[in-house]
Parts: structure tokens; sequence; C-alpha cells
């Protein structure tokens, strides 16, 4: 039993090593490729870090994306507060009916929730531009809406389900409708609810690249078009391209770091784990 | 009160139409009332206006889709003349086409499977030997790629995988493994595979995590616990009787994993644009490609068809689970 245990203690520390081996290095090759010359970069040291840190790439990379990073963070924000506002709506609503239509209108919120953006591209190509949206940063924030609401439904739905009804009933038997026990009672409790839902709309509104990069317009530029841009037009200033990346991602990364709670029960909801 | 209380009560019609002139107004008014009581409007439509809005548009635009890809559009003005089959016939002829769909192949299953299996084993492997602070160290670690866009992701891996500065090679050069450098993207019978591999790399935390929470349950563990009492090997726990009893989540997770894999288009648009030829190609390219650099709109559409017909058929199990667990 001891020699087993010790064979399954040894199994896990060389797993540990080999994950860490093949998580850290990515963000540590970025970090440092970062901080180089491009003379540095030629010359091929990729894993020694540079003699004198270059802090100026950062600056440089700031500049070109700044632009874009307040696109991207207008639009973000933007689909996240009112997608979890929505989404709390509609979400509440089908964890409480349990009606006909409820359920008919259940399963079509399913087959939207993950649906290929691909499929709505071209008509949404076409309404943005004929109703000009597209010039604005109305036009990105209203197709992610459209795309984000479903899923923050059953996101919000999930976590409903999980509240229990006896407050609800209380208050119903005090007088107060159906509105006023959502804002008043229930919202309050879910509070996390909407901070895990709001997390995972953020993450996926800032990362997204297909639309943007159908929709976004010179004054819209999200920062994941702008990165691709940056990658296409600065092929080998690796340096940049990294500094450009590592800047992109902090604001998801620490919203993940500081919120990691809140962002892994997201994906459990998503995964119907309430 | 229902109106047609009115009527019954009143004795003849002109003591009715009389009596219904008088009170028609409040009764009327208690009817709307008590309608309102049953049915909740006001309710009804604060809860749910936005979500069937949005629901609206997203299936109107889905149709608006289907009938594109029968419609006779290629340029860039619109043209919605009825052109049959056109256009899939068009595609069904297309070498692309095919090389997409055997790529798309490829991704579901390497994309997958392997993520799944090593998910498995890791989540496993935290459960019964996890040493103190492991866990979220380990969450942590594989978690952060998915916060990251695969934009990001791609650009990292394109700097890693290039056959001549790249990491990967450097590294093997340097400990003397030259034989083992390899030309990855570059070569267009392998390059897939390298994608994919971005893939498994960037959503094996996103798996752990699902299939951790799986694991989780009381019943389960009580199972564990008397199998172990009764001397089974831990590789028989974990076949014999925990996958056997997260299958829904393990159907759930492939579910998920197997729509991001259909969908992958960024890493493919951000490493290879397809390239070399179109032997990295995906479906999700190629209808971008088609619809705004060929203004073939029409095969563009179809291409969308076909996407969204694939997704349907995987997302059929999630909704179903999740229909079973909502409404249970």
């Amino acid at each position: 039993m001891k020699i087993k245990n010790l064979r399954l203690k040894l199994l896990v520390v060389l797993t540990l090593i080999a994950l860490s081996v093949a998580y850290i290095l990515p963000i540590y090759v970025m970090v440092v490729a970062s901080l180089k010359t491009p003379v540095e970069i030629s010359q091929r040291a990729y894993l020694l870090p540079s003699a004198k840190l270059q802090f100026q790439n950062y600056v440089e990379a700031f500049r070109l994306v700044f632009p874009s990073l307040v696109n991207s963070s207008i639009i973000s924000f933007s689909v996240t507060l009112l997608s979890a506002f929505f989404g709390g709506l509609g979400g509440y609503y089908l964890s409480r009916s349990r009606s006909r239509a409820t359920k008919v209108l259940f399963i079509l919120v399913g087959i939207a929730l993950y649906l290929p953006y691909q499929v709505v591209l071209i008509p949404l190509v076409q309404l943005m531009a004929k109703t000009k949206l597209a010039l604005t940063h109305f036009g990105l924030i209203t197709s992610y809406l459209i795309l984000n609401v479903p899923l923050a439904s059953v996101l919000m739905g999930t976590f409903f389900l999980s509240i229990p009804r006896e407050l609800e009933e209380a208050a119903e038997v005090d007088g107060a409708n159906k509105i006023q026990i959502f804002f008043r009672i229930v919202s309050p409790i879910a509070l996390p609810a909407y901070a895990s839902t709001a997390i995972i709309v953020f993450t996926q509104v800032w990362n997204e690249f297909l639309l943007a990069l159908t929709l976004s317009t010179p004054r819209t530029t999200t920062i994941q078009v702008k990165l691709a841009e940056v990658k296409g037009s600065y092929v080998a200033l690796y340096n940049l391209q990294m500094a450009a990346a590592l800047i992109s991602v902090s604001i998801p990364l620490i919203f993940f770091l500081v919120l990691g709670n809140y962002f892994i029960r997201g994906i459990l909801a998503g995964a119907l784990k309430g | 009160m229902r109106p047609y209380r009115v009527l019954i009560a009143g004795q003849g019609r002109s003591a009715a139409r009389s009596r219904f002139a008088l009170r028609e107004p409040v009764r009327m008014f208690d009817w709307i009332k008590s309608l309102k009581r049953r049915i909740d409007f006001a309710s009804l439509f604060v809860f749910l206006f936005p979500l069937l809005l949005f629901l609206t548009i997203l299936y109107g635009m889905l149709g608006w889709t289907f009938y594109v890809s029968f419609a006779n559009w290629s340029g860039t003005a619109p043209n919605y003349e009825f052109a049959g089959l056109k256009w899939y016939r068009l595609m069904m002829s297309l070498d692309r086409f095919w090389v997409d769909m055997a790529n798309n192949l490829k991704w579901m299953i390497l994309g997958v499977i392997p993520t799944v299996v090593i998910a498995l084993f890791l989540a496993y492997l935290l459960e019964i030997g996890s040493i103190k602070g492991i866990e979220s160290y380990v969450r942590t670690l594989i978690l952060y790629p998915v916060a990251m866009s695969f934009v990001v992701t791609g650009t990292i891996w394109s700097w890693m995988y290039q056959p001549d500065k790249g990491v990967f090679n450097t590294i093997l050069r340097s400990i003397g493994l030259e034989s083992l450098t390899s030309s990855f993207f570059t070569n267009p019978s392998t390059a897939t595979y390298w994608l994919i591999l971005i893939f498994i790399w960037q959503y094996l935390g996103f798996a752990v995590i699902i299939l951790q929470s799986s694991f989780r349950t009381t019943e389960l563990q009580e199972m564990i616990e008397a199998a172990t009492v009764d001397g089974a090997s831990r590789l028989r726990i974990l076949f014999d009787i925990i996958v056997p009893n997260i299958r829904g989540g393990i159907l759930i997770l492939i579910s998920l994993l197997l729509i991001s894999a259909l969908k992958v288009f960024d890493i493919v648009y951000i490493v290879t644009f397809g390239g070399p030829g179109y032997s990295t190609d995906v479906l999700a390219f190629f209808m971008f490609i088609a619809t705004f650099q060929q203004h073939l709109v029409a095969l563009g559409a179809g291409l969308g068809v076909i996407i969204f017909l694939l997704a349907f058929i995987i997302v059929i199990p999630y909704t179903i689970y999740a229909f079973r667990k909502w409404f249970e």
C-alpha cells in the first residue's frame, strides 16, 4: 500500500512538472520576447531574457493598440452589462414558468446558445450596413447582444433554479408582484450569479474575432482585429507582437485572477451545473 | 366576474342593453383586471420582451441565410433571385469543400477525444493524489488560456512553431535532437494536426473543471469509497464506476468541445490563413473567404447552412439533457 502511494505521488509530481512546462512556457516565451530588441530576436537566443530589458516595446505597442483597447472596452462593457441584465430577466422567467410555451421557448434558446456565428453573418452585415449602425459602436454592441442574451439567460436561469422559492412565495403572500419580487428580492441574492454571467460574457465578447473582423470599421476596430493586423504588418517584429498581445490579455486575465471562482462557476453553469 | 354574466342577469333585450350600456365601462375594466391577474401581462412583457426580441432577430437572420443559400447572389450587391440548388451543386463539386469537411472531421475527432481523455485522467489524478494546495495551482495553471483569445494563443504558438527561429526547434537543436525538429505548419500534410494541438492546449483546463465538478457528488464519492474498501484497483474504479456515473457530464463536455471544434476560425486565420494551399482550411474559414473575399455570397450562405446543420446535430443531446435537467 505504501509503495503504491509513493508511486501515485511520483505520478502526480511528474504530471505537475509536465503541465507546468506546457502552460508556463508559452507565457514565459511571450514575456521574454516582448522585452527584446529586434536584433536580439533574430539572434535566436529565445529562452534567455534580454541583457537589457526593452520596456519601450510596451510603450510603442500600447500606442499602437490604444484606440482599439478603448473600442473593445466600450463594446465589451456595454454588452456585458446589458446581457447580464436582459439575461437575468429572461433567465428568471425560464426558470420559474413551467408552461408549454416556456418549454418551446427553452428549446429555441438552447439551439441559439452555441449558434455558430457564420450562420448569421451575412444578414448581420446587411442589417448593420443598411441601418448604418456599423459606423458606430452600436453596430457591434447590438450584434453581440443578439448573440449573447440567449447564453446569458441560460446561465442566469441555471443559477435561479438553485435559489429556493420560499422567499418569493412569502413576498407574494405579502402582495408584491413578480417584477417587485424579481428586483427587490431575487436579484440581490443573485448578485454572484450576475458576476459569473458577466465575466463569461465579457471574456467571450472581448475575445471574439470573426464578427469583429467583418463588422468593425476603422473607427470601431476591436483589440483582436488590431492584434491580427499587427501580426500581419509587423511580421518580423515579434517583440511588438508579443507586447501587444500581452497588453490585450491583461484585462481578461486580471478578471480571471481576481474573480477566478466566479469564472469557474460561470463555466460550470454553461455546462448546466448550477 | 365575466362580462357575459351581465347578459345572463338581464331579463329582456332592452333591459340587457340598458344595463349593458350603463355598466359596460366598469365591467370591462373588471374583466381586464381579472385577466391581468391571471396572465400578468406586465411581468410577462418585462421578463420576456428582450429575450424574445433578440431571439426573433436571431431566427429571422437564420432564415435569411437559408434563403440566401438558394438565391443567385454573387457580387457585392444583394441579389435575392431564386436559383435553387445551383450554389449547393457548385459547393459539392469543389475539391476545397471536401478538404474542409475532412479537416473539420479531424478537428472534431482529434481535438475532442484526446482533450476528454487527458482531462479525465488529470481530474482523477487530482482527486486521488492531491497534495495540499496543489489544486488551486493547477486550476490557475491550466485554466488561464480559457481567458485568452485564439488570436493571442495563435500569435504565441505561431512564434513557437516557427520552423527556422521558433521556440520548439531551437530547444530541440540546443539539446542535440536535431532529428526531431519539424517544419510544423508549413508542411501541408501535417499542418492541421499542429493547429489542433493548440486547441487541445487551450481547452484542457475547461474540460478538467467540468469533469471535476461531475466527480463531486456525494453518491459517487460513496460508491468510490465502497469500491476502495472492496479492494478494486484505481483504474478499475475510474472505468467501471466513475465513467459510467458521470455520463451526463461527459456528454455535455463532448458537445461543447465538438461545437467549439466545428466553429474554429480564429486559429486557422491567425496561424496559417488556411495554407499551405488550402490544406488547413475549414468550413468556417472557407465561409468567410467565399463571402467576403470572393463575394460568392450564396455559396458562403450555403456553407453557413452546412455549418449550422452540423452544429444542430451536435447540440441536440445538449439541449435534451438541459431540457430534462431544467424541467425535472
